[in-house]
């Protein structure tokens, strides 16, 4: 046919355009099977992709709030992020499969729903370490903190900051290894699209977040701290119950830090803290590893310009003295 | 990760051809544009690599749609919107329906109906979906100064090869050869044809091992001549006279040239699937090169997204835009340009001089 014809469609191209958008609700490739999860910006299927053979995946579900100019740059930088570092297939990275969105039915609400779909991971930390007959095995333990901190230093050198390193956001896979999800969309969540009634943890937030200062990577690194702790332990290491509650729980472990390393713009005084002594590590955690002690005791630092680094981490005595099996 | 290659038996059966258009007419579509994309972001300063960002996106559209049922121009136009959001140079919808409708006719407008912006909004949901947000895209360009950065030689002669390897690299996005190979072996290519016009030899390069018999042995591996010919042929296709001229309502009545075979792909990529799903794709391999060069090449200082060869020494500066080398250019070794009268200049305003940054 000539293009005669092809010219002759441009008459109704409003129409065409809605007709076939229709087709695009690509999330339809995917049959929901059950809510895995309910976080606090969207909830996690399980699914069958049934154009793969009826592979299980989790579909995260988030809605995001359309702008004039439609979907936000934000947005599409994140997105466009996640993918690039899914071609690194990193083994403590949950891996994105797929991307899709839920048509236009929603278009009105000037909100569009985003189907992030990932692969499958059998539980997340939290279960795990709830679902343990005991204490867990020294190895498990070591490999574990290592496939987290492995995890957030590939984060790192690809300047992303976790943000909400918690049990929750851990992926434990049948072999046991431990995948990193639910990160690089900060600012896609929208705060206006956060469901109010889940209930956010505090007790994985570094002091300079619970303070209001400004932070970077080491968020992570302290939260990935608590969470080593908790591997240990099997319960959580500092379940403050608000905001102020979190910090006497820190300084309560790790004593109230020296007024000059008290961030300067806080509304919060040193002063309103008692002058909590530091506790002694191998007190609160008997019968641990010095070596492990030692770790986390570095990683639970007050001053985040002073605790390690999640690559200093990895070349800690803990896992360097005896290669990992 | 869906993946992007194609054969050149899928490039023939493209929904547009199901849909009852020739190759020749979706070939002019895509060039159309792909030119419309580069003339608009030009025309509004956004960057190369934002621009080939969107004609990457606008090609793989058409590989599940329909030019009948998607009207080209304004495909373009969401598509170098979405570009200039994943690149971070925004620009606002309505500013680019502004510059597109100066460069278009009021026919060619009319396919953006009555609410453009809205129209391109749609439009922006059906893209996003259609390239399966896979919105990083790569491109030859910044492989072209790695190359260079490489090689040994005349300075100045490198340089003038490097930028019309530039030009070169601009014009492909009017092909599908983003379609079939990854931007090194673009790149490659473009640069080897670069060389063989621009008579730069290149006898030695950092990096150099014994088992190198080319440069781009370093950083491609198994790329065979009758690749590389291909690939240039593509491009220099761009200049000849059996292009169409935009607006003939006939095929052109010779058969297109014979399709060099496809099937000897370079180790790089992995066998190309008809559907563009979820294949492993095994990153390139590209070896890292430790590099010694003192040479500091920058993007060349030229109007890089002129549908020019850039002049050489020696040789008549090409016609402006969109046209036929002069017969008088020496056909490059094993490269011949068909000869025979230029078509019709169809874009006789050459775009601003904007490119590279
Ligand atoms: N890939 C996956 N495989 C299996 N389960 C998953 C996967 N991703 C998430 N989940 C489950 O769904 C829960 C919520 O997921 P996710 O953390 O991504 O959502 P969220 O809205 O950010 O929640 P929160 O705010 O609590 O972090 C997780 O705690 C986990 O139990
Ligand atoms: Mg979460």
């Amino acid at each position: 046919m000539s293009d005669s014809s092809a010219s002759s469609s441009k008459s109704a191209p409003l129409l065409s355009v809605n007709e076939v958008s229709g087709l695009f609700e690509s999330a339809k490739k995917y049959e929901e099977l059950n809510v895995i999860g309910t976080g606090a910006y969207g909830t996690v299927y399980k699914a069958r992709d049934l154009l793969k053979g009826g592979q299980i995946v989790a579909m995260k579900k988030v809605k995001v709030a359309l702008t004039e100019d439609g979907i936000p740059l934000s947005t599409l930088r994140e997105i466009a992020l996640l993918q690039q570092l899914g071609a690194y297939k990193h083994p403590n990275i949950v891996r994105l499969l797929d991307v899709c969105h839920g048509g236009n039915s929603l278009e009105r609400e000037q909100q569009l729903v985003l189907f992030l779909v990932f692969e499958h991971v059998e539980q997340d930390l939290d279960s795990y370490l709830k679902r343990a007959p005991g204490p867990l095995a020294d190895h498990r333990i070591r490999s574990m903190s290592f496939d987290i901190l492995s995890g957030v230093d590939f984060l790192h050198s690809h300047r992303i900051v976790h943000r909400d390193l918690k049990p929750h956001n851990l992926l434990v896979a049948s072999d046991g290894r431990v995948k990193l999800a639910d990160f690089g969309l900060a600012k896609t969540y929208d705060k206006d699209m956060r469901l109010t009634s889940v209930v956010v943890t505090l007790w994985y937030r570094p002091p300079e977040v619970l303070l209001g200062v400004s932070y970077n990577t080491g968020v992570d690194v302290w939260s990935a701290g608590c969470v080593l702790a908790q591997l240990h332990t099997r319960t959580p290491l500092l379940p403050g119950a608000s905001d102020s509650d979190q910090l006497h729980c820190i300084f309560r472990l790790i004593g109230r830090p020296p007024r000059a390393e008290w961030p300067e713009n806080v509304s919060i005084v040193i002063d309103s803290f008692p002058e909590y002594p530091p506790q002694d590590f191998a007190d609160v955690f008997p019968r641990i590893h010095p070596h492990a002690l030692d770790l986390i005791q570095r990683m639970l630092v007050f001053d985040p310009a002073k605790r390690l680094t999640a690559l200093d981490c990895l070349e800690h005595p803990y896992f360097t003295d005896e290669p990992l099996t | 990760m869906p993946y992007w290659y194609y054969d050149k038996k899928d490039l023939l059966t493209t929904p547009s051809s199901r849909d009852g258009i020739t190759t020749e007419a979706e070939n002019r579509y895509r060039k159309e544009g792909a030119r419309f994309i580069i003339d608009t972001g030009s025309k509004m300063d956004l960057g190369y690599n934002t621009v080939a960002t969107g004609v990457v996106y606008f090609h793989r559209f058409y590989m599940f749609h329909s030019f009948k049922t998607f009207p080209r121009y304004i495909t373009a136009c969401c598509c170098l919107f979405l570009a200039g959001k994943v690149e971070e140079t925004p620009k606002k919808c309505k500013d680019i329906i502004k510059v597109a409708k100066s460069l278009l006719t009021e026919q060619k407008f009319a396919s953006f109906g009555d609410d453009p912006k809205e129209e391109v909004m749609t439009l922006e949901r059906i893209l996003l979906q259609t390239i399966k947000f896979d919105l990083q895209v790569e491109h030859p360009y910044g492989y072209l100064l790695k190359y260079a950065k490489c090689l040994k030689g005349d300075k100045a002669k490198l340089q003038k090869m490097v930028q019309m390897a530039w030009t070169f690299v601009n014009d492909s996005l009017c092909t599908t050869l983003c379609l079939q190979w990854e931007p090194e072996v673009i790149a490659v290519a473009l640069m080897f044809l670069a060389g063989k016009l621009s008579k730069f030899e290149v006898v030695d390069w950092n990096g150099r091992v014994p088992k190198h018999t080319a440069w781009w042995d370093m950083f491609v591996e198994d790329v065979t001549m009758e690749l590389l010919e291909d690939i240039c042929h593509q491009v220099l296709d761009l200049y000849s006279p059996q292009t169409q001229p935009p607006g003939a309502e006939s095929p052109p009545g010779g058969a297109a040239r014979a399709l060099p075979k496809n099937d000897k792909r370079p180790s790089v990529t992995p066998p190309a699937s008809v559907s563009p799903v979820a294949v492993n794709t095994n990153k390139p391999t590209v070896t890292p090169v430790k590099n010694g060069a003192d040479i500091k090449l920058e993007p060349p200082k030229m109007d890089p997204m002129r549908f020019t060869y850039p002049a050489y020494p020696g040789l008549a500066p090409y016609p402006p835009v969109y046209s036929a080398p002069p017969p008088n250019i020496p056909p490059p070794p094993r490269l011949p340009i068909p000869t025979g009268p230029p078509p019709p200049l169809v874009y006789s305003e050459p775009p601003p001089s904007r490119f590279p940054p």
